[in-house]
């Protein structure tokens, strides 16, 4: 469509964005760099431009990732979360996916005030609640267990709402078709709606995944000391050691990221519909 | 035949809603109705069974609670600062995005980069950056600029944890903008360009009204984000220097979870979700009314 020359004007525009980015991202750069220095380094190349820029490939550049994964628990940490994130990818796509599945197809008493319901859920913020939440899940003594993390956070009303919006699209002869030949309404929903869905579960993965790699305030009250910290809150407790270095910290914060650039970059479509979405479906 | 069929299917969606039903109840609906109950209590955890009912008492007492009112200002002094910046600034990288042809998804990732990262991520990091001998110190002293405290003051905490939040939050609500400039119908550039209108016309004119609906979303869920404000202060500062960043969200986790007074939690808790219900009905009514008109236009011109 553009002509392969470009004007001069879009080449300035794409200089100025560039520079902008540079600028914008310098804690991110700064920290790549770092993670792999010791602290006299870090300290010795703040002043010059080095500070942005990684020191050379050598026998000790992983140093600061292979004390963080040999000393402490992080990496167990790391393996804890995305446990819990799998776990609850399952058991959100069916419970959440069975709601909306029910609510957009099934005929059953008072379904349309369900809906509305849910609608309103959808408006509590989580920090309303996360005190009772804490204190069920303290009486009924699973704290510091899997069970009491996991068990509040299975339920989305946003999620069945989602599932719903998709599912209320599918053709209804099929459905029909599948009770001709006597196939169970579970097993009709695991090997033809879901499969027919696959935007919308991988968009709710994504986005459960993003959730449990990224919470902080739940883990946090729910796990006080112990081997099933989730990685965010197991990076608290390193950095907040004093026998971990500036070069660790970063090395930490840096493990920590990749697993959600890598989960970005396989779905930055779904990602970036699901953020639009949002946008235009309230727009 | 047709009525156990019906009855049938009843079973069948009650079956399939159930479980959802079961764990909404249990953990959404039950904790919100008990958050209002308690907010009328002295309720105590450490000691349950001397529970009275207080009437109003506990929003009496919240409201000429200093740290209450303290923490109340502070978030407000965060949505105000986060606000605007981080609506403006997601639409005028959307608006320089949308101009760019060269590496233009270099561009949409690069600003996205942040929103990826948790909250406790980029609290960590900002930490070394603020640090006060820290890299954006040593940029500032080439600037000539004298070393700043940052964090470590209670006059810039609030500041500096507003502006780390603008930087990674700003992203999502770019590429929400971007997706409303994709979707203006280009004949309409096309017709004002035949007019000879300038740039700023075609964006006062054009861009702005086509996307107010989406500029009244992204400003009520900033807010709301803003409003939310707990996990950056508690990582970072711990509500400090001198509860300059203890905010609204902090005093209810602290009040209910470290001090175990859940009736009095439980009262801010419901201020709380006040403020985020008006926001979020403000909005309502303001995409609504828009909503009606362009109805009304398309019956119209029908």
């Amino acid at each position: 469509m553009h002509a392969k020359k470009q004007k001069p004007a879009n080449i300035i525009l794409a200089v100025v964005m560039f520079l902008l980015s540079l600028f914008f991202l310098f804690p991110v750069i700064w920290m790549l760099a770092n993670s792999f220095k010791t602290d006299a380094a870090i300290t010795a190349d703040m002043n010059t431009v080095k500070a942005f820029i990684p020191p050379a490939l050598n026998g000790s550049f992983l140093d600061n990732y292979i004390t963080i994964l040999t000393d402490t628990d992080f990496l167990r940490y790391m393996v804890n979360t995305l446990f819990y994130a799998a776990i609850l990818i399952i058991l959100g796509i069916v419970v959440n996916g069975l709601a909306g599945y029910a609510l957009a197809k099934i005929n059953f008493p008072f379904r349309e005030r369900w809906v509305l319901i849910i609608m309103m859920l959808m408006i509590v913020p989580t920090e309303t609640i996360i005190t009772i939440n804490f204190l069920f899940v303290a009486k009924m003594g699973l704290l510091n267990t899997i069970f009491g993390y996991i068990l509040p956070m299975i339920v989305s009303p946003f999620n069945i709402f989602l599932f719903r919006q998709v599912f209320i699209s599918l053709p209804d002869d099929v459905w029909e078709a599948a009770q001709l030949d006597f196939c169970s309404p579970i097993k009709y929903f695991f090997t033809m709606v879901l499969p027919m869905s696959k935007t919308v579960v991988a968009t709710v993965s994504v986005f459960t995944f993003l959730g449990v790699w990224n919470d902080y305030l739940w883990p946090s009250l729910v796990f006080t000391s112990s081997d099933l910290l989730t990685a965010q809150i197991g990076l608290n407790s390193i950095t907040s050691n004093d026998n971990t270095t500036m070069g660790q910290t970063l090395a930490v914060i840096t493990m920590i990221t990749i697993p959600v650039i890598i989960i970005y970059a396989l779905f930055s479509k779904q990602i970036v519909e699901g953020v639009v979405s949002t946008g235009s479906k309230e727009g | 035949m047709n009525m156990k069929k019906n009855r049938s299917t009843s079973l069948l969606g009650m079956a399939f809603f159930g479980p959802a039903l079961v764990l909404l109840i249990l953990f959404l609906f039950l904790p919100m109705l008990l958050t209002l109950v308690f907010s009328f209590t002295d309720y105590f955890a450490l000691n349950p069974d001397l529970t009275h009912f207080v009437g109003l008492e506990n929003y009496f007492t919240i409201f000429k609670d200093d740290l209450f009112l303290a923490a109340f200002w502070n978030t407000v002094k965060f949505v105000i600062i986060i606000v605007p910046a981080q609506c403006i600034g997601a639409l005028v990288l959307a608006l320089l995005i949308n101009k760019v042809t060269i590496c233009k998804k270099y561009f949409k990732v690069a600003f996205f980069i942040p929103v990826v990262m948790s909250l406790a991520v980029v609290s960590s990091l900002w930490m070394q950056i603020y640090s006060p001998e820290g890299i954006l110190n040593t940029m500032l002293g080439y600037l000539g600029i004298d070393a700043q405290p940052f964090i470590y003051s209670a006059s810039q905490a609030l500041p500096s944890i507003a502006i780390m939040s603008v930087w990674q939050g700003v992203g999502y609500q770019m590429i929400i903008f971007l997706g409303g400039l994709q979707a203006i119908n280009p004949a309409l550039y096309e017709a004002a360009e035949m007019d000879h209108a300038s740039g700023w016309q075609k964006f006062k004119d054009i861009t702005l009204p086509e996307l107010k609906p989406l500029c009244v979303f992204v400003f009520i869920t900033v807010t709301i984000g803003a409003f939310r404000m707990i996990v950056q202060p508690m990582v970072m500062t711990g509500g400090g220097p001198s509860h300059s960043t203890y905010t609204l969200v902090y005093d209810i986790y602290e009040t209910g979870t470290v001090n175990w007074e859940i009736g009095l939690a439980s009262s801010m808790a419901i201020v709380f979700t006040l403020f985020v219900v008006v926001l979020t009905i403000i909005q309502t009514i303001l995409t609504k009314d828009k909503e009606d008109k362009d109805a009304r236009k398309k019956t119209k011109t029908r």
